[in-house]
């Protein structure tokens, strides 16, 4: 395991100096939104000099950027106002299931994927059953998973549905986009089919898992509201954004927006470094 | 390298391939025959859609064929195996396997322990030019790099022949006459039987022992040309030009051939009067 | 020897007075904490009866759906909890009552929502009147539950109007429990421009449109007749039954409905019904509400912690929610209730508010379940 993270600083002060102007230039488009950002408040609470004071209905609905910078910090120290819990169990609570829904999407999506990708005939078989699960809104499952699989497991498998469908066309595209010159030069190596499944068409549907998992952690990050309406033991970022919101405590609820966005990009760096680890590791073996 | 000294490296004969698709047949390859002896480097060379890839995807076992025989070393060629090595024009390496990996991609498949296989993949490495780049991956490397990557792994699995099709041909020429000269180098070094299919009668004449020379489609051989010169050759000299000469007179025919028959196809009247 | 009675005597007392002394907190030396989740009202009876919850909070009908249906009990009503408590409100727009005709719309809908309420609690005193089949069914197709479930449910919501001093000091108390729990702040209170709680309920709840309501005559002409009154209401809420009746053509006798009798020309909202009070004041804010139904927690919170500019002018019901427990659990009290779990519909509800209150009497905390 130390292996695998030994170099891994290495490396990113490595990139850190590769990429310091594109780094520069993010910071200062956060910068700019911030300041657009202090502009349209000021603008809503009527504090600029042309300000609309009778907008004062949705002033709150768009705080002060430090208004929000302060609730998020003090979320981490002060227990909300209606689960009592301190935004460390919310974001404990929610990656649990973020985790265990991944988990779950990946092992089923993956093989049915691959399978998918190469067996025309399993495709077909699939096919009906996910072209007809795959449009409906996560949200629409809510009440009967809540009540059919129970507050622990219900909102896993909400996190699971959103997950599941990107990730799974993903590794079918990557399984049907095997260049079929490689599977030659394979067969003229002496590879029989096996060798071809686990050392050709595995390793070149990487790239497209990996993009599957990014884009499966992203949506299952829209999901958690949704997937945390209901039942939600233990609470959850989820859970927190939704209840806020419920009370009209907007400061509150864009700090809850802002905690899943950074564990969104959390979630995403993590598996980017698996990614990459991935792609070493292949190379070498 | 091989023990069988005496005899054909491979033996095509009556070889026939018709591609369907639909309703639409295709006769690529109509009885066509060819000897390949042990050590011999032999070019094939014809107007294009002549069948010339398809004969050595055939022998490559990665094509069936419709009718006739095929055998190397002896044994009938039913489907693709590592005793026929071969070297793709668009190079097929394994984009996420290093310079190294990849070259020991048919030793991963037979298992040969690492030891065994460093040690192979090391020797290839330095035949074939590559010291000092056997980590990097394909996609850090020129177009020659990358093709002698290519032959480097086609060779580890010490095939019986090797099979090339049109191998320099995405490289720029100076490339390529470079890697022509690098290929007798190593052909010298290992004495493997090649089959080296191109369109290029100069890089032909250059490299071959006899350069064989097919029909338009239906393909068939048309010539076999014995090109009789000691190597290395001199491009610019008299007997160079005029074996040229003579396989161009050649080719130039079939592709007057192949062109009449279009046109033939098209307007079936007045082929009629021709005839 | 007298001495040393006398200090142990002294002692004793001095101990005895320090027991009582401690005591006096109001409370026993009990602790405890019962667990919440979050579930729609209509979920929480099929929740109930495969076992995921010890019991729930919800208003009428969802509490007799259970009782009537078999699974489960009536634990306490939320009267008992606090008789005659706040539930929904009518509330309105500033913008709507200070637009073009704008008061005078409001105290209109006032009184057509008076002569519903008074119709509504007629009929429910006369079982045998023609007035109450008709009012069960339209309650039975207004909350999609069965007769059986909608008539028990009546028996427990008291529907009324009036906004007095009880009303008002039942909201201030509410607003302090939101103001000790952090739920909002009184830094919300004065940014909204008041001075305190009871300048807060004083200004918010807004009698004049109630009175004016008295004068108001039946007409012949819709005051506006190309411009609706944009209504909000919730889900099936039988709370909000008034909305129900002053639009039903059947119970003025003449072929008008109330709103038509007084010259109103009312539209459900777009996006009614709505799923929760929060959302109606969502809607408020989004301008796509004039007057909506919803319980006073939301019209309060909302208002204060996201400046949704509404005020309460007038009360649409009290109490008709009940908590219920598990058929066979054998739950009898609050004690019972102790490291169970209890579904609610959600921290901004009258409910989860009664329920809080309910418990924190008890000495015992009520926490999301974990």
């Amino acid at each position: 395991m130390n292996a695998w993270f030994n170099g891994l600083d290495k490396a990113f002060i490595k990139a850190l100096r590769r990429n310091w102007f594109n780094l520069l230039l993010s910071g200062i488009s956060f910068g700019a939104f911030l300041t657009i950002w202090w502009l349209v408040s000021a603008w809503f609470h009527g504090d600029w000099p042309f300000g609309f004071r009778d907008w004062v209905d949705t002033a709150e609905y768009i705080p002060y950027p430090w208004v929000v910078i302060q609730a998020f910090l003090d979320s981490f120290s002060h227990r909300d106002p209606f689960s009592e819990l301190y935004m460390g169990d919310h974001i404990y609570a929610s990656m649990k299931r973020i985790t265990l829904g991944f988990a779950l999407a990946f092992v089923a999506a993956v093989p049915l994927g691959l399978l998918m990708g190469r067996s025309r005939k399993s495709e077909a078989i699939a096919n009906p059953e996910v072209e007809l699960f795959r449009p409906i809104p996560p949200l629409a499952w809510v009440p009967i998973f809540t009540i059919a699989l129970g507050f622990i497991w219900g909102p896993i498998v909400m996190v699971f549905m959103g997950i599941f469908f990107p990730l799974l066309f993903s590794v079918r595209l990557g399984a049907k986009s095997v260049d079929p010159l490689l599977i030659d030069a394979a067969r003229t190596l002496g590879a029989n089919k096996i060798q071809i499944f686990t050392k050709v068409v595995l390793p070149s549907t990487v790239p497209y898992l990996m993009t599957g998992v990014k884009v499966g952690l992203g949506i299952g990050w829209m999901c958690i509201v949704a997937a945390e309406m209901l039942g939600a033991v233990g609470g959850g970022v989820g859970w927190y954004i939704w209840g806020t919101a419920q009370v009209g405590r907007y400061d509150l609820m864009y700090a809850g927006m802002a905690t899943i966005g950074l564990l969104s990009i959390l979630t995403t760096g993590v598996a980017g470094l698996l990614e990459q680890r991935l792609f070493k590791w292949m190379g070498t073996k | 390298m091989d023990g069988d000294q005496v005899g054909a490296s491979i033996r095509i004969q009556g070889l026939s391939k018709v591609f369907t698709e639909g309703n639409r047949s295709v006769n690529a390859l109509a009885d066509f025959s060819l000897e390949v002896r042990n050590g011999e480097f032999i070019c094939l060379l014809g107007p294009s859609g002549c069948g010339k890839t398809t004969v050595l995807r055939i022998v490559a076992g990665l094509e069936s064929k419709s009718a006739g025989s095929v055998v190397v070393k002896g044994r009938e060629v039913v489907s693709a195996g590592s005793n026929r090595g071969m070297v793709f024009q668009e190079f097929a390496l394994f984009p996420w396997r290093t310079v190294r990996r990849n070259i020991e991609f048919g030793l991963d498949m037979s298992q040969v322990p690492l030891q065994k296989r460093q040690e192979i993949s090391s020797k290839l490495i330095d035949l074939v030019g590559l010291r000092g780049f056997e980590d990097a991956h394909p996609r850090q490397l020129s177009g020659g790099m990358r093709q002698r990557v290519g032959i480097a792994r086609a060779l580890a699995n010490d095939p019986a022949v090797l099979l090339m099709d049109e191998p320099f041909g995405s490289l720029d020429a100076q490339t390529r006459n470079l890697m022509q000269r690098e290929l007798l180098r190593i052909w010298e070094a290992t004495k493997k039987t090649i089959l080296f299919v191109t369109h290029s009668v100069d890089e032909a004449v250059f490299l071959a022992d006899r350069i064989v020379i097919m029909t338009a489609r239906p393909g068939k051989v048309r010539e076999i040309i014995d090109v009789g010169l000691p190597r290395p050759r001199d491009r610019t000299s008299r007997e160079f030009i005029s074996v040229r000469g003579k396989v161009l007179l050649e080719l130039d025919e079939e592709f007057e051939k192949a062109r009449a028959k279009e046109m033939a196809q098209r307007a079936p009247a007045r082929a009629a009067s021709a005839q | 020897m007298i001495s040393a009675g006398v200090a142990v005597i002294v002692v004793i007392a001095a101990i005895a007075a320090a027991l009582i002394i401690s005591n006096q907190g109001g409370k026993e030396a009990k602790s405890g904490t019962v667990y919440y989740v979050t579930l729609a009202p209509k979920d929480m009876k099929a929740s109930l009866s495969s076992g995921q919850i010890d019991g729930y909070i919800a208003w009428e009908p969802y509490v007799s759906d259970s009782i009537v249906g078999g699974v489960g009990n009536i634990l306490e009503w939320s009267d008992e909890i606090m008789p005659n408590h706040p539930c929904c409100v009518v509330a309105v727009s500033t913008d709507f009552v200070n637009g073009p005709d704008g008061s005078e719309l409001t105290s209109r809908f006032i009184k057509a929502h008076l002569d519903a309420t008074v119709w509504m609690n007629n009929a429910l005193s006369h079982k045998n009147s023609a007035d109450y089949t008709l009012l069960v069914n339209m309650a039975v197709n207004f909350t999609q539950r069965n007769e059986i479930v909608v008539k028990a449910a009546f028996e427990h919501i008291t529907f009324g109007y009036q906004m007095n001093s009880d009303f008002r000091s039942a909201l201030e108390d509410f607003t302090d429990m939101y103001i000790e729990t952090n739920m909002t702040t009184n830094n919300s209170l004065t940014d909204r421009g008041y001075s305190g709680v009871s300048d807060f309920v004083t200004k918010y709840v807004n009698g004049t449109y109630l009175s004016a309501a008295g004068s108001v005559a039946a007409s012949d002409t819709i005051l506006n007749p190309s411009d609706p009154i944009r209504l909000g209401y919730l889900l099936g809420d039988l709370h909000q039954m008034a909305q129900v009746v002053a639009q039903n053509t059947s119970v003025t006798g003449t072929a008008k409905s109330l709103f038509e009798k007084y010259g109103l020309n009312v539209e459900d909202a777009t996006g009614a019904p709505f799923a929760n009070g929060g959302a109606v004041m969502n809607a408020f804010a989004a301008g796509a509400v004039d007057i909506g139904y919803l319980g006073a927690p939301p019209a309060i919170l909302n208002h204060l912690n996201a400046g949704v500019g509404t005020l309460i002018v007038a009360q649409a019901n009290s109490e008709g929610s009940g908590i219920v427990v598990a058929a066979n659990s054998g739950i009898v009290n609050l004690d019972g209730l102790v490291n169970k779990t209890i579904a609610t519909p959600g921290p901004s509800s009258i409910q989860f508010l009664l329920l809080k209150i309910a418990l924190q009497r008890e000495g015992y905390d009520l926490k999301i379940k974990t």
